[in-house]
């Protein structure tokens, strides 16, 4: 049993244990976007990083807690690389995604917002990016690659939760995209509508088609520009 | 291995691999479609859509930038316009800066300049073989001459206790210093000694033979020439660990030196030199040639492991480093072209030769690509210590009898400096002080009259046109930085240097492997030598 400090408070833990969730034990939330603790995490979004005194910061959603470490969630440092992820991410978001059902909130609008970061505004000084495309071809969930932020959660839910082995990413750097199958359209791959994917995406790139009856019975949530379902 | 390897099978057949292809493999070997897509559209020697009967390969990056090679590749395509037949592709740097501008056709390395020409003829497939030879006749790190190759190989394999050898030649590669060729420059007996100690079973030996940094060719050039030194280190290295498997993890385009490295490892089986029970002893080992599917993030050692088991090259998060869980979360030694091939005279010869092989206190030898604006570019080997203007000399001085305005020491990661600098000795803590680094030992030389911002974005660019896209800061990060950059040159609007300062903070701080920490490097470099060249950068301020 690994003992480690976080924010200077001590915690025992079972080998194996991120520092992500040894921090949570000790109620210290660290921020994530790709991050849920039902999936295997991967360490892409950044947005975990913690200091554990070496040179290099350390993803704290895949970093295992090591005897006697001493963990900082927090500093200077830490907080200019947050805020800086998360505008560099605002920058290539869709300004006002309208018409969009979400069953949660909009979790990089809502770390933006925790952040003291405005938004919609230009983000951070970095030139927006736009035109990924829409995805309407299935009949449940509406795909705005736009507002995807790689997190790979979809991919996770789709491939190890739900077993449907669906989705994955296409193509290299800045043009990977999520992709269903050998890249078909939502609506025609071996898509089964499960939900899941827009269950765990953290962000409006998954959500559920607008019902065509009248006006949506969605709560406007206080802190989204999503209406939550 | 063997998903990928299927991938190449399909695509030798018929020159692409069509869906239904995929999705009969899919069926076969029962992978998820997904994950089909994910290798095909990731690695770009894989091919989706047919391709005409001649592909010509056009070199954009940092070489080929200096040798004018954006005039010569409008020119390529101009003359190829019409040619329904032939298809002009712009690529990522070859490995065959000596030729720069460089380009291939239909995988035949040319000048840029040759590459209608060979592209025109009747039967382009035939087209000549050049890969570049370097002026040098003989190399100094050739322990053998013309006698027994192999010595230090048999020399370990006859000691009375395999273990007792195994710690001294540890303690020979510590004693004479020896740090990895490929660009991190970690001490090599160190390594070697962790991976050792490691308990797990079964072990892995990787030689990393996937050099890609633009500017970067000696590796090349090693495997060509030298191929029996880079077996004979590998499968010291597997002895030293305890491996009984070793991979050369070999880059697409090298396909001189994978000729030399198969001759190479059919004559070492021959002679028992590989297989079970080398030369009597206990110790077995199988080695063979992986050739990557393509793409500069497989060089990253993490990436390349993805790669070797069938997934898109990534770079994991470390820990766990390789040498604790690598290949299939076994320890895997994996170690540089070059590294390797200076273990075997460093052990026949001893650390006294080592040391002496060296100028001024500085130890061995060292092989470093020279490019740019040289009148004769191609792999020199140095004595560590050597400085960089004495290198210039020795490659016939700057081209065009220009001056020398800039250069930088090891490769398009590296900072570039000042002429002024250019009495520095090429040695990793040397380079380090003054300012830049030894990279992947790979010199590029900027002649007076170079405009140092443009070459400074080309290089970025090749970085985003190189990231894999799996974290936020690179992905993402490398993008802004290109448009940014390309805004402000055809524009003439001043870079936001503030966003500058925070998009290297976050490439730096917070990416997942070293192609996002180095992106900006260049960039920053140029705006500390040369701010009036970098409008919206406040002089003085580049490092604020």
């Amino acid at each position: 049993m690994p003992s480690l400090t976080v924010d200077g408070r001590s915690i025992e833990v079972p080998a194996g244990t991120t520092i992500w969730e040894a921090a949570r034990r000790l109620g210290v939330e660290i921020p994530v976007l790709c991050h849920d603790p039902r999936l295997e995490p991967v360490g892409v979004c950044r947005l975990c990083l913690v200091d554990v005194g070496e040179k290099k910061l350390t993803a704290s959603c895949v970093r295992v807690a090591e005897e006697g470490m001493e963990v900082r969630t927090s500093s200077e440092r830490l907080a200019a690389c947050r805020q800086g992820l998360i505008e560099l991410l605002l920058s290539d978001y869709p300004a006002r995604p309208a018409d969009r059902y979400k069953t949660a909130p909009d979790l990089l609008v809502s770390q933006a917002r925790d952040l003291g970061i405005r938004w919609p505004s230009p983000a951070g000084g970095f030139p927006a990016g736009d035109g990924r495309g829409i995805d309407a071809s299935s009949k449940v969930i509406l795909v705005d690659h736009q507002a995807c932020i790689l997190c790979d959660r979809c991919v996770r839910g789709c491939d190890d939760v739900q077993v449907n082995e669906v989705i994955g990413r296409t193509g290299k750097g800045y043009a990977t995209r999520i992709a269903f199958d050998l890249d078909q359209p939502m609506g025609q791959s071996t898509c089964v509508s499960c939900g899941e994917c827009e269950k765990v995406c953290p962000t409006g790139a998954l959500s559920l088609v607008r019902p065509e009856r009248g006006a949506p019975d969605a709560v406007a949530s206080a802190d989204t520009d999503w209406e939550v379902l | 291995m063997r998903l990928i390897a299927e991938l190449e099978r399909l695509q030798a057949g018929r020159g692409h691999i069509d869906a239904g292809s995929l999705r009969e493999l899919s069926s076969r070997l029962r992978v998820p479609l997904y994950r089909l897509e994910g290798l095909v559209s990731f690695y770009p020697h894989v091919r989706t859509n047919p391709a005409p009967p001649t592909v010509v390969s056009i070199c954009r990056d940092v070489s080929c930038h200096l040798a004018d090679g954006a005039t010569e590749a409008a020119a390529v395509k101009r003359m190829l316009a019409d040619r329904e037949d032939v298809a002009v592709e712009e690529t990522s740097c070859l490995g065959c800066c000596e030729l720069a501008p460089a380009a291939r056709v239909n995988g035949h390395p040319c000048r840029m300049r040759e590459a209608a020409a060979i592209a025109g003829s009747t039967s382009p497939a035939a087209g000549p073989d050049r890969q570049g030879r370097t002026a040098v006749a003989t190399w100094q790190v050739e322990p053998y001459g013309d006698g027994e190759r192999y010595g230090a190989l048999r020399a370990a394999l006859a000691a009375a206790s395999p273990d007792a050898e195994a710690e001294r030649i540890v303690d020979v590669l510590e004693a004479a210093g020896l740090r990895g060729m490929g660009g991190a420059g970690f001490p090599t007996g160190l390594k070697w000694k962790l991976v050792r100690s490691e308990p797990a079973r079964p072990k892995y030996v990787v030689c990393n033979a996937d050099e890609s940094e633009p500017g970067t060719f000696k590796d090349r050039v090693i495997m060509e020439e030298l191929p029996h030194l880079v077996v004979e280190g590998l499968a010291l290295g597997a002895f030293v660990v305890g491996a009984a498997k070793g991979i050369i993890y070999l880059r697409h385009e090298y396909e001189a030196a994978r000729r030399a490295l198969e001759q190479e490892l059919e004559r070492a089986r021959g002679a028992g030199l590989l297989g079970p029970g080398i030369l009597g002893s206990g110790f077995d080992l199988d080695v063979e040639i992986f050739v990557s599917p393509g793409g500069y993030i497989l060089g990253e050692e993490t990436a390349l492991l993805e790669a070797l088991e069938d997934r898109r090259g990534e770079p994991r998060n470390k820990p766990p480093f390789p040498g604790q869980a690598g290949l299939h979360g076994r320890p895997t030694l994996m170690n540089n072209v070059e590294t390797l091939a200076l273990v075997p005279p460093i052990l026949h010869r001893g650390v006294d030769w080592w040391r002496a092989a060296g100028r001024e206190g500085h130890a061995g030898l060292k092989f470093i690509s020279v490019s740019g604006h040289v009148e004769k570019p191609g792999v020199y080997e140095i004595r560590t210590g050597t400085t960089v203007e004495e290198l210039i000399a020795a490659a016939g001085g700057v081209s065009d009898g220009r001056s020398l305005k800039a250069f930088a020491p090891g490769g398009a990661s590296s900072h570039f400096l000042p002429a002024d600098r250019a009495n520095v000795p090429i040695d990793f803590a040397t380079l380090e002080r003054a300012g830049s680094m030894m990279g992947s030992g790979a010199l590029v030389v900027v002649a007076e009259g170079t405009p140092m911002l443009p070459l400074a974005a080309n290089v970025v660019r090749f970085f985003r046109n190189e990231s894999c896209g799996k974290c936020v800061p690179c992905r993402v990060g490398t993008e802004k930085a290109t448009q940014m950059l390309a805004e402000s040159l055809e524009e003439g609007v001043p870079l936001d240097w503030p966003t500058i300062r925070k998009l290297d903070l976050l490439l730096r701080e917070t990416s997942i492997c070293g192609l996002g920490y180095v992106a900006l490097n260049s960039l920053l470099s140029v705006a500390e030598h040369w701010p009036q060249e970098v409008p919206g950068c406040p002089a003085g301020s580049a490092k604020g």
